[in-house]
């Protein structure tokens, strides 16, 4: 279904493609025009994008806004792309983060910046495409192409290690991708199979009929690529590297957007594609989100970097996304999406402020500041304030998240609710303690007398972030509302149990591919 | 008559380029020294004329000769794919022997001999036309190999080329011998008619011909265990000859190699997927292990075409029609990227300072922007990342292998290409992410050489964006 009549996610999706090339263009010695050019595309492709938020169709858990091509036909791959109530959102994260993300980046990167917009550009185009593609091939094309641009933003524009970073955040994902590409081709290869026509459609897909040693596999083969990219325990060991090492829009983009396409994968695939193995893996996965939720919170209160620690906390945010989806209860699931938007939101805004600090001062150490609030008052608002809705405290944008999550914990298992209700606990004190140590106390480093308080650039992509963090905070239905009907059906589905076929069809259909070779 | 005319139809394309490589032999005694670049135009010529003819066939299918020449898809789908690499192998040499003071028409004509002999490789079902096929065009690339002959490094690599292969050829031969000695014919369509009704010593003594001939392809497909040459060569021959070496011989040495097995040897299927299997998964694992300490490009690139040879036995070990077609098309992408990175290689190089060492890259990124650029796609398309033809021809491949149920092949496989990432990155990384030398090295800058490598990048982007009709083209040229 396409309501608009017209290619819009096409359109958002390729507008930074072609901006990316027109920038190519532009003479490099020409910063401004280049910044100001790729930041008007990014802001157009922002509200071109609007129109899905408007009219998008609550009512329906169908694919909207469908385009529909044929493109390798001789095996059945399509550029197929539309948005259901999962995804809208996240689109809409990307188009609406992505220009705050360049706008910070003006003056912090003063080398290659023709290359840099370019690569921003890319990156826009690459992570949108996870969000629309209906097509498995295609979904796993965008997948891999988003890793290039934040492979080349880490590894040129990164701090002291950023060799390092970038080659273990692209090696980690690489390898745990190509898992799930066999998992793609094999349930391509089942289900026609069972159906006669070769297709990559992920909706067709989900019907199809799976022996039951093979569903285990494949499940495992999905779960492996997203675990990496959420990241979950134990496979989080290149976030905090990669993190680190990245240019504060990298940070923001790759906690904001990147580390949600795992996320959002389980959602797309695992559940309702695999859910017998969903329902059999579950206290897995909710033990591991745990062992997240707090490991993230203890490690974070060790560290002496203002990044490294809210790159802790990503570990111990996505793991209350994790375990609300694997809670399998509504509120639970609308929670975990939620949370999604929040964590983009909060953690990539506090990537920023640290982003703006370290422009200042060239350090992101804990122990270098203190008693800030008395000389750049503004900035130690707006850092109060994100650090507030990462911690959840009521009327944030967190606390509706994480409260959704606890509940459908709660009703999933009460023990589930209690132990994570604890993770809260946490956050508070790392993220405070940290808060009070920057912030408050007296000024000690008389370096810090020289700072100044943020600019109008910095006011321009600080203020609709936070206009977010008390939108979502106070009136969360706008957005619930629109996903509520997708995640009804998405938990359906996980609800019903695959067609599962035994051992004597199994047999019969590994003789008809021998046959048909000879 | 020995022959007819029609006969000739089917060998048109090889007899234009013989033509042409007889015309460079004479021309070129008259040609004073300044005006040697005519010889290249000249074979540039001829390698168009074929093409055209060669496009112009697709489709008609036909023996010559009593069926010792073929003219399918398959042999006109390869031959596109080799007479594209040679094309672009002679616009690399333009410049490059005038920078070398070797302009001599010998080159032109050897190379264009020696493609004469792949192009009937890749049309033949006849065992000992193959063999002659093969000799012949050793015979070419040990000249080629070592045709910088005032280099030592140059001359001892031909010298190992040369003692190896024929090594491997005379277990060719042998395993060719054993066969007529079964079959009492070197037919492979008559073969397969034999074994298929053979009892079991004719079967075991067929399996023992099948290793011995599969050491002679193995040798020209660089396959484990019989790769050990191709580093070495790569490293030592003219660059121009390295990028020609690692596509053109491989697109014949693989059709004609499936021809064997999937036409010839199809009563034997179980046994030989085994063996190959085998021979696949050491082939990619070893290419790809020993490639992660390489410090010279060429080398690098050696190593990877070992790796590379082991993914398209993958393809040929799912025995289904999309794995046959996922090695043609993969060969026709592999041209693009092998073809593009070499191409880098020369560049790098100059006649003061032939090394290739992968350092001197460092900082190419921002001194060359659109070289850099193109690098970055080449390197990202062998690694099998998207939006890459790379990318397109291994899905191919290994979801062959898913099809035919072989999931430990194929998980095995994508490891190696996670493993071969880190390689191809790290010349990534060396372009782009060390910043810039203090004192740059010089580069070979030569416009040949930049319209080689614009057309490898923008095939690389295209094909691995839209492959569709080059996907069809390689899926239909399978026809056995």
């Amino acid at each position: 279904m396409n309501q608009l009549h017209f290619p819009i996610l096409s359109l958002i999706t390729f507008i930074p493609l072609m901006g990316a090339f027109f920038v190519a263009l532009i003479n490099e010695k020409n910063e401004n025009l280049i910044k100001w050019f790729t930041f008007i595309i990014l802001v157009i492709d922002f509200i071109v994008s609007l129109p899905l938020f408007f009219y998008f169709d609550p009512t329906t858990y169908h694919m909207q806004f469908v385009e529909r091509v044929p493109w390798i036909k001789s095996l059945g791959f399509e550029y197929h792309v539309g948005v259901d109530g999962i995804s809208l959102f996240l689109v809409l994260l990307t188009t609406f983060l992505t220009p705050l993300a360049q706008l910070s980046t003006w003056s912090a990167i003063d080398k290659k910046v023709k290359l840099f917009n370019i690569v921003i550009l890319l990156m826009q185009t690459g992570m949108l495409g996870v969000f629309i593609s209906i097509d498995m091939f295609l979904f796993y094309v965008f997948w891999e192409v988003q890793l290039i641009p934040m492979y080349l933003m880490i590894g040129i524009w990164g701090g002291p290690n950023r060799v390092f970073a970038t080659m273990k955040f692209f090696l980690y994902t690489f390898a745990g991708s190509v898992f799930m590409m066999i998992a793609i081709m094999a349930l391509y290869f089942l289900n026609h199979h069972f159906t006669g026509t070769y297709t990559s459609d992920m909706v067709k897909l989900m019907a199809t009929p799976l022996p039951a040693h093979l569903q285990m596999w494949l499940f495992l083969a999905f779960f492996i690529a997203f675990a990496i990219k959420v990241p979950m325990w134990p496979f989080h060991t290149w976030l905090p590297w990669a993190h680190v090492e990245a240019p504060t829009a990298g940070s923001v983009i790759l906690a904001g957007i990147l580390l949600k396409m795992g996320t959002y994968g389980f959602l797309r695939f695992n559940l309702p594609m695999f859910p017998d193995m969903t329902h059999a893996f579950a206290l897995l996965v909710i033990i591991l989100s745990i062992i997240g939720i707090f490991y993230g919170a203890f490690v974070a209160m060790v560290q002496p970097d203002i990044k490294k620690l809210v790159a802790y906390s990503s570990v111990s945010h996505l793991g209350y996304s994790m375990l609300g989806m694997f809670a399998l209860t509504q509120v639970g699931l609308e929670g975990s999406i939620l949370q999604m938007l929040n964590h983009g939101i909060s953690t990539g805004a506090l990537f920023l402020i640290v982003g703006i600090i370290y422009e200042r001062r060239h350090t992101r150490l804990i122990s270098e500041y203190g008693g800030l609030a008395s000389l750049i008052p503004v900035f130690s608002v707006f850092f109060m304030i994100f650090t507030l809705s990462s911690i959840a405290v009521p009327g944030t944008n967190g606390f509706v998240g994480e409260f959704m999550i606890l509940l459908g914990a709660f009703l999933a298992k009460p023990i589930y609710g209690i132990i994570v209700a604890f993770g809260g606990l946490f956050s508070a004190i790392y993220m405070l303690t940290m808060y009070k140590r920057v912030v408050f106390l007296k000024v000690t480093n008389p370096k810090n007398l020289e700072l100044k308080d943020m600019n109008k650039r910095e006011w321009a992509y600080m203020l609709p972030l936070l206009l977010f963090v008390f939108w979502i905070g106070l009136y969360p239905n706008t957005f619930l509302s629109k996903m509520r009907v997708s995640v009804e059906h998405l938990l359906q589905q996980t609800n019903r149990s695959v067609k599962v076929i035994d051992k004597t069809q199994e047999a019969q259909l590994i003789k008809t591919v021998v046959v048909k070779k000879g | 008559m020995l022959y007819s005319m029609k006969d000739l139809v089917a060998i048109m394309p090889e007899l234009i380029i013989t033509a042409f490589a007889f015309v460079i032999l004479l021309i070129d005694l008259w040609l004073p020294k300044k005006s040697k670049g005519l010889n290249g135009v000249l074979a540039l010529l001829g390698v168009a004329i074929a093409f055209g003819v060669t496009v112009s066939m697709y489709g008609t299918n036909m023996t010559a000769f009593r069926g010792m020449v073929v003219m399918d898809n398959a042999s006109n789908f390869a031959g596109i794919i080799m007479l594209l690499t040679t094309f672009a192998a002679i616009i690399l040499s333009l410049d490059f022997l005038k920078r070398e003071d070797m302009n001599v028409g010998e080159y032109y004509e050897i190379l264009l001999f020696s493609l004469v002999a792949m192009m009937v490789l890749a049309s033949t079902y006849n065992l000992i036309v193959m063999f002659i096929a093969v000799e012949t065009l050793s015979i070419g690339m040990y000249v080629l190999t070592g045709f910088l002959r005032d280099k030592d490094e140059s001359v001892e690599g031909a010298m190992k080329y040369f003692i190896l292969g024929s090594f491997a050829s005379t277990f060719l031969v042998l395993g060719i011998g054993l066969m007529y000695g079964l079959f009492g014919t070197v037919d492979l369509t008559i073969i397969k008619g034999g074994l298929a009704n053979a009892d079991s010593l004719h079967k075991w003594a067929s399996i023992l011909a099948f290793l011995f001939i599969f050491v002679g392809f193995g040798f020209k497909i660089a396959a484990f265990p019989f790769h050990s040459w191709t580093p070495d060569v790569y490293a030592a021959a003219p660059t121009p000859m390295s990028a020609f070496m690692s596509v053109a011989p491989k697109v014949a040495s693989f059709l004609a190699l499936l021809r064997f097995l999937v036409v010839g040897m199809s009563p034997i299927e179980v046994e030989w997927t085994k063996i190959l299997w085998v021979v696949a998964v050491f082939t990619m694992t070893f290419g790809n292990t020993v490639a992660l300490f390489q410090k010279d490009l060429k080398r690098l690139l050696g190593y990877s075409s070992i790796a590379h040879a082991g993914y398209m036995l993958v393809g040929i070990v799912a025995t289904n029609q999309l794995g046959y077609g996922a090695v043609m098309f993969y060969l026709f992408g592999y041209m693009f990227m092998n073809l593009g990175a070499f191409a880098i290689a020369e560049f790098i190089s100059t006649k003061q300072d032939r090394g290739t060492e992968i350092a001197s890259l460092r900082g190419m990124g921002y001194r060359y922007p659109l070289m850099g650029a193109a690098m970055l796609l080449f390197m990202f398309c062998l690694a099998g990342v998207p939006p890459t033809v790379g990318f397109v021809g291994k899905y191919y491949l290994f979801s062959a292998a898913v099809k035919s149920h072989l999931y430990l092949l194929a998980v095995i496989g994508v490891l190696n290409s996670a493993v071969s990432a880190y390689f191809y990155l790290n010349v990534i990384v060396t372009m782009y992410m060390k910043g810039e030398p203090e004192n740059a090295q010089p580069v070979f800058n030569s416009f040949p050489l930049k319209v080689v490598v614009l057309l490898g990048a923008v095939g690389v982007i295209y094909v691995g964006i839209f492959p569709s009709t080059f996907l069809d083209l390689a899926l239909h040229s399978i026809g056995f």
